[in-house]
């Protein structure tokens, strides 16, 4: 097993453990709650498996732009639900325009990759 | 830092810094973001004492003083101490692992504008008509519904707070892609450094616990304005539910990367490894585990929980924290003690976080929660885990990585200075809450009985030495790096990665490695030049 | 016995755990830093772990833990009964103040932050209140008792209390509200029997 997934999988089925603790005493929403938080850890630990990671050097650029782009975009959109439609329609469409220049970004490393 | 940085024009070099995918650089933007909002949640603390030394209403209204008490613990919570938690550990864990860079550092920089975004929505409430959050920082229903707390500002709060905590998440998800994934050849993780491993539990535990915030917050803001999402004694005693089974762990997101530089610190200066590793990553393991399970003792005033587990797991905490705190003191047994200011700040952190933890027992116990939750006792007990312990920690922090960072040493005596005010205002602010909550004085108000004046007046004068300190520390840092100590690569004779290579660190971190074979390499590679001492 | 004196029982054990931990551990401190300091000549030692250390520690603490847990538990459960009896009190909290009902008495005390209510109980019989609040979660505190309980919309808290001490004691609400919070104040008059008639005729 790949020795990092062990650590996150033991927490995991710590969670698991606890939850069904709980559930005895049955307290079941809590419990249920308790067990689906359980859920991104053991996925992470599960996906560390499938797919360990590689030792070749990665192409990465200094800076990124288009992440903070789509950051505050995102951010913008997410105050506009308060703060009126138009908030959210711009930050949504910086959103996207970040979006579009990230996965451009993204690309054209794959192409430049050694 | 390469030539190119002296003669690239102003705007380069500020998006150069502003959109830099260099986890030492996105650690850094939250270092400086964190201590900004710490600052202004700061101010605000101190109005509330001001407001506090004497009974009566002087200096602001009952509406006022709603807004600061929730802005300041807001702030201090989501804005300052959990990031500055995680962007320590951004900084630190790729070089403690022997990284070149963080896994996923896109991710780390877009968590950043997130977490930035979130926190100026939040303090941008009070320059509405509706004023600031005011429904403190846990927003319960139904207090927090439009009914009760309508207007913009409170709905910032609530996006604010979702998108803070999204941020941290995702700061915290590429921590753990580090460690799980880039430790350097020869690092199992049973060599991973003490630190580290308090940083892989906390993301283990943000994983878990803040999705739920965000769900809890996006639920709120359904609430408030489509209504009929958290209905009836049901709807708030679940809104209570998804609130603390993310507000219990955070308080521990906000203590185990503190504990964790806290435990370099003391190896470092008691010129040992540190002891009990493995009882100690067993422990962590346990403790952060057990802390996703206690959440219901926030809630046994309800009379709507089960109580007798949550007590069971609440008092089960003491059995790790005691692990941890025999390892931390049996490190510096035999050692060599050297009472640098990093030092200062660590054992203050050993003693002081030792009583918050002590009540916290207390209030694990439902008959005894029932009198001192909601009153002053438990604002004592919060406030020495999280001043007096995990701040003093993260100084701890600081002050032996400050030169690591900069390349710069901090001034030993003004650094003295400031940890004895901070650890003497600390203590003359929060102790007397422990009397006044036991005496009868509830939590989030600005006036109460006159029998109970002179302890406040005697805590206010203490939140006036903090002040003091915390300025030192702001003079400390500001002469430190004006008129520079040159740091070199290892000026503390220190155990871990981060030392083998210069300081501050180059764009890729490392140029070559020294072999791994524990979690102290540096150590190790000391005591074979020295041949084992006797 | 009374909340009280279970409150102060319970909390004496678990105040002298805690003060006897606090001094162990300073005082060990204290004298590592002392006797380990670095000096001239001072070789560290490289001694790293000693599990039989640690789990005899830890055995240590849950047996501690396990005898505040039977404490605790066993003092839970005496709280915990609710008995029918003759003494009952519906407590209504509202933003922002009190409203204190003796249902079949005929006696209904109603006050607020600018004029807080005050209601009588007799002195060392259980009084069983019945909380609920009608619009936001406050919480009912009589600090004097050592016991507060939360008083939550749509839902009714039952619970026993009996007072010994007689004269006035203070209550407050500690579960913020909004804007009067700490206004929301009311008074209890610990009475004798005969007192305690008294003013429940002089409130019909």
């Amino acid at each position: 097993m790949s020795r990092g997934s062990a650590p996150p999988l033991a927490w995991g089925c710590l969670q698991l453990l606890l939850g069904a603790g709980l559930a005895a005493f049955s307290e079941f929403v809590p419990a249920l709650l308790f067990l689906a938080s359980a859920a991104p850890v053991l996925v992470l630990a599960a996906w560390n498996r499938a797919r360990p990671a590689g030792g070749e050097p990665r192409l990465l650029p200094a800076i990124s732009v288009p992440v903070v782009v789509l950051a505050v975009g995102a951010a913008l959109a997410a105050l506009g639900l308060t703060a009126g439609l138009w908030l959210s329609l711009v930050g949504a469409e910086v959103a996207l325009f970040g979006a579009v220049w990230l996965g451009r970004e993204l690309s054209e490393e794959r192409g430049r990759a050694p | 830092m390469d030539g190119s940085a002296s003669v690239a024009l102003p705007a380069e070099r500020a998006v150069g810094w502003l959109a830099s995918t260099d986890h030492k650089r996105t650690a850094a933007k939250i270092a400086v973001a964190s201590l900004f909002f710490f600052g202004l949640s700061g101010l605000l603390a101190l109005a509330m004492r001001a407001e506090l030394a004497q009974p009566g209403l002087q200096l602001v209204s009952d509406r006022s003083y709603d807004e600061l008490f929730t802005m300041h613990g807001s702030g201090m919570i989501y804005l300052f101490l959990t990031p500055a938690a995680l962007g320590l550990g951004l900084y630190l864990v790729p070089l403690q692992v022997g990284a070149a860079e963080v896994a996923a550092p896109r991710l780390a920089l877009g968590g950043f504008w997130l977490y930035l975004c979130g926190g100026l929505a939040m303090y941008l409430g009070f320059l509405t008509d509706s004023g600031a959050g005011s429904d403190t920082w846990t927003a319960t229903i139904p207090l927090s519904s439009s009914t009760h707390s309508p207007g913009v500002g409170m709905d910032l709060w609530v996006i604010g707070v979702a998108l803070a905590t999204l941020g941290s998440l995702l700061i915290a998800l590429t921590i753990l892609l580090t460690i799980v994934r880039l430790r350097a050849p020869g690092m199992t993780m049973l060599r991973l450094p003490v630190f580290s491993w308090t940083m892989l539990v906390t993301t283990f535990m943000v994983l878990a616990s803040f999705p739920v915030l965000i769900v809890a917050m996006g639920l709120l803001l359904a609430e408030r304005h489509l209504g009929g999402v958290f209905a009836g004694s049901t709807g708030s005693i679940a809104y209570q539910h998804l609130f603390w089974f993310y507000g219990h762990p955070v308080v521990y997101v906000m203590f185990f990367p503190f504990v964790g530089a806290v435990a370099e610190v003391v190896a470092t200066f008691s010129r040992k490894r540190f002891f009990g590793y493995r009882a100690l990553v067993v422990s962590l393991l346990l403790f952060t585990a057990l802390s996703m399970a206690v959440w219901g003792h926030h809630m046994f005033a309800t009379g709507a929980v089960q109580n007798q587990y949550f007590s069971l797991t609440s008092h089960l905490l003491a059995v790790p924290a005691g692990i941890e705190y025999l390892d931390l003191i049996a490190t510096m047994v035999g050692g060599a003690i050297l009472f640098r200011t990093p030092m200062l700040f660590a054992l203050g952190f050993i003693c002081q976080f030792l009583i918050g933890g002590l009540t916290g027992i207390v209030v694990a116990s439902p008959p005894l929660d029932y009198h001192v939750n909601g009153s002053f006792f438990i604002v004592a007990h919060f406030h020495y885990t999280l001043f007096a312990g995990s701040l003093f920690g993260l100084l701890a922090g600081v002050h032996y990585w400050f030169p690591k960072a900069t390349g710069a040493m901090l001034r030993e005596g003004i650094g003295k200075l400031s940890f004895w005010l901070l650890a003497i205002g600390a203590n003359l602010t929060f102790f007397p809450m422990f009397l006044l909550g036991f005496d009868g004085m509830p939590r989030r108000v600005p006036d109460y009985a006159p029998r109970l004046g002179d302890l406040n007046l005697l805590s206010s004068i203490g939140a006036g030495v903090i002040a003091l300190g915390v300025l030192a520390f702001l003079a400390n840092v500001c002469v430190s790096l004006r008129r520079r100590v040159p740091a070199g690569d290892d000026p503390w004779g220190a155990q871990t990665l981060e030392w083998a290579t210069g300081s501050p660190p180059p764009r890729h971190n490392f140029d070559s490695l020294p072999p791994i074979a524990s979690y102290a390499p540096l150590l190790d590679r000391r005591e074979a030049r020295e041949g084992a001492p006797a | 016995m009374s909340t009280r004196q279970d409150f102060d029982g319970l909390f004496s054990l678990y105040l002298g755990i805690g003060i006897a931990v606090a001094v162990v551990v300073f005082a060990t401190v204290a004298f590592v830093l002392i006797r380990y300091r670095a000096r001239e000549g001072r070789v560290p030692s490289t001694r790293s772990e000693a599990n039989t250390l640690e789990v005899g520690a830890a055995a240590l603490i849950v047996a501690v833990v396990a005898l505040l847990l039977f404490r605790t538990f066993s003092t839970e459960a005496k709280e915990d009964s609710s008995s029918a009896e003759p003494v009952r009190i519906d407590v209504t909290a509202f933003q922002w103040g009190w409203r204190f009902d003796y249902p079949g008495q005929g006696v209904s005390v109603v006050g607020n932050s600018n004029d807080p209510p005050a209601f009588a109980v007799p002195g060392d019989r259980p009084v069983h209140f019945s909380l609920t609040s009608t619009d936001v979660i406050h919480a009912f505190w009589i600090p004097e008792e050592r016991f507060k309980r939360a008083a939550i919309p749509g839902r009714v808290n039952d619970f026993d209390l009996t007072f010994e001490t007689p004269g006035g004691e203070e209550g407050l609400c500690s579960e913020f509200c909004g804007l009067r919070h700490s206004g929301m104040r009311f008074d209890v008059w610990v009475l004798s029997d005969e007192s305690y008639e008294r003013w429940m005729a002089a409130h019909r």
